[in-house]
């Protein structure tokens, strides 16, 4: 075919792109994006801040954080599920571009996804709770790392059989909100008995609240190279497992 | 790549735990060739297709789209084809053009090419004037024209069409027909499995039935036809039929099997001139009225029964066994003999 352009790398990234551009266009207003995606962390945030005697601005971090940490990984469980029931998913399949494009473009989407609803709260914080941001680099290392780490981790879970969205929440779900509880998102790591903060140090969301709060000019208990290292690491190993489970899932089909 | 076949097929098998969906399948398609795929429900057709274009990976064997081979050059073989499945799998959020669009997107087309032949296919299928309409209003026979515009986007060399016309209303099944024809006509090579018999001796060059995950014969349609020479009937349909005319019927001499088609009989035998004679006696004893009276030769549905020995009264224990089982991916519709 001498329609296509030359590069084979270059192909992949736009084949990606074309991928993510059509999921936001599709799949972005979808009540159950809008549920797990917005909703759920707003819900998550008011029912755990309001009548605390904690300053809002203190809390803004917090309500980045899960707001990153629901809403990029929540599109690829809404999408992937949806694309299998209708088989639009097939028409990957049979396209002349490799699965990882495909998957690259998934994850792209709810990685810009998180980015853009996120912004939300950093909005409400500077406007109306005299937020600051103190590093802007930290800030963008922590929107783009988690972002894409956790839309991977949607990824690795809409990979799971199942051909509607809520199949794939609800194992999603049995995993995320256990890690509010370990991630500092209720008791500061710091306040935590010294295995509590061994178990935090491992759950990525802890990262993504510490590189928030530290962008906003708060402190950070495990430090933000750590924090970057951690949410780097976490990121390279949902890819990989994202894209054997989706090969394994292929070989069952 | 040079090669005569736009398709090749060795010893194919796909194993779903114990169960051997496809087993040890060898075949040729000739390029050019519309080549029909036919079989009953969970026979392996689906699965064939699946593994033929990438979206599932065979257990044992190879199978090779203009040359290369779909495990080892996936990229280059997808490039070969285009895609019609049994549904049809459109984005029903996106309009008829945005649907287009993506398909010349997913093969990395430059976006002046893709647009133009957006427009030439979306005018091809008559759905221009509706371009900015989202798909989802759509009928079934206009989204599955959209489907098959969407497999014709890249100006494959093969086209995978399974069960095309399945559900379709009248106009959609022509025009259809009428775009394979005329696709086959340019030089495409066309892949089809159908359920309908009779499109596939009208449209099919060569046909190959597949039973139980394997190939029981390949062949043109007239040859697989001429297989069962043995197989020749009596058509006759009475203006007022007595009730008990079918089993009256079967007792004439000659008669190997009577069947009821809608307000026909069909009366298989050898010696059609004898049947005659005997139904034409039959018809003077109790008085009736003629509407027709025809010898027929054997057709592929015959050929099919034979082969895949799908019969009424098996059908009923076919379709409890595969409950029993699960289910193949096959669907659940089943043509036969009334």
């Amino acid at each position: 075919m001498k329609l296509n352009r030359s590069s084979r790398l270059g192909r992949e990234v736009r084949v990606a792109w074309a991928i993510a551009n059509k999921d936001m266009h599709t799949y972005y207003t979808r009540p159950a994006s809008i549920m797990f995606g917005i909703l759920f962390p707003f819900s998550l945030f008011l029912s755990f801040s309001v009548g605390r005697n904690v300053p809002i601005a203190l809390q803004i971090p917090i309500l980045i954080a899960q707001t990153l940490f629901f809403a990029s990984s929540s599109i690829g469980p809404v999408i992937i599920p949806s694309e299998r029931a209708n088989q639009t998913f097939d028409r990957f399949l049979t396209s002349p571009v490799s699965l990882l494009a495909v998957l690259m473009g998934k994850t792209l989407a709810g990685l810009l996804y998180g980015v853009g609803i996120s912004i939300i709260p950093i909005l409400v914080g500077i406007v109306f709770f005299g937020s600051h941001i103190a590093s802007l680099e930290a800030l963008t290392a922590c929107m783009a790392l988690s972002a894409l780490g956790f839309s991977a981790m949607g990824i690795v879970f809409a990979s799971m059989p199942g051909q509607s969205p809520g199949q794939v929440m609800m194992p999603l779900n049995f995993v995320r909100i256990p890690l509010l509880f370990i991630s500092g998102v209720y008791i500061p790591v710091r306040e935590l008995p010294s295995w509590g903060q061994a178990v935090s140090l491992l759950s990525p969301l802890t990262h993504t609240i510490e590189l928030a709060r530290y962008a906003l000019g708060g402190e950070t208990f495990f430090g933000p190279v750590v924090n970057i290292a951690v949410l780097a690491a976490y990121t390279a190993v949902f890819l990989f497992i994202g894209i054997r489970f989706h090969i394994m899932n292929q070989r069952k089909e | 790549m040079r090669t005569e076949y736009a398709i090749e097929v060795s010893k194919l098998t796909r194993k779903f735990g114990d169960l051997v969906a496809v087993d040890h399948i060898d075949f040729e398609v000739k390029k050019g060739e519309i080549f029909g795929f036919l079989g009953p429900n969970g026979a392996g057709k689906t699965t064939t297709i699946r593994m033929l274009t990438g979206i599932s990976i065979p257990t044992e064997g190879t199978a090779s789209i203009m040359g290369y081979d779909i495990q080892h050059h996936p990229v280059k073989a997808k490039e070969q084809m285009g895609i019609v499945p049994d549904i049809s799998n459109v984005y029903n959020e996106l309009s008829a053009w945005d649907n287009l669009i993506f398909t010349g997107r997913l093969y990395d087309m430059p976006k002046a090419y893709r647009e133009s032949r957006a427009e030439e296919l979306l005018k091809m299928f008559g759905l221009y004037e509706r371009r900015r309409e989202k798909v989802q209003g759509f009928s079934r026979g206009m989204k599955r024209r959209i489907c098959i515009a969407m497999a014709l986007m890249n100006q494959s060399s093969i086209l995978f069409l399974d069960e095309p016309t399945s559900g379709l209303d009248v106009q959609s099944v022509l025009v259809i027909r009428d775009t394979i024809r005329r696709l086959n006509q340019q030089g495409l090579t066309i892949f089809l499995t159908t359920h309908n018999l009779e499109e596939a001796s009208q449209m099919c060059d060569r046909i190959a039935i597949i039973n139980h995950g394997r190939i029981a014969a390949i062949d043109t349609p007239e040859k697989l036809k001429r297989t069962l020479e043995s197989v020749q009937s009596v058509e006759v349909a009475f203006e007022t039929p007595p009730e008990n005319a079918l089993k009256e019927l079967e007792k004439l001499p000659r008669v190997s099997e009577a069947v009821k088609a809608g307000d026909k009989f069909r009366l298989y035998t050898d010696d059609p001139p004898g049947v005659l004679t005997s139904t034409w006696n039959y018809v003077q004893n109790n008085n009736l009225k003629l509407v027709t009276i025809n010898t027929l030769g054997p057709s592929l549905e015959d050929v099919f029964i034979k082969l895949t020995g799908i019969r009424p009264s098996t059908v009923s224990q076919e379709t409890a066994s595969q409950n029993r089982e699960g289910s193949g991916r096959d669907g659940g519709r089943r043509k036969m003999r009334q």
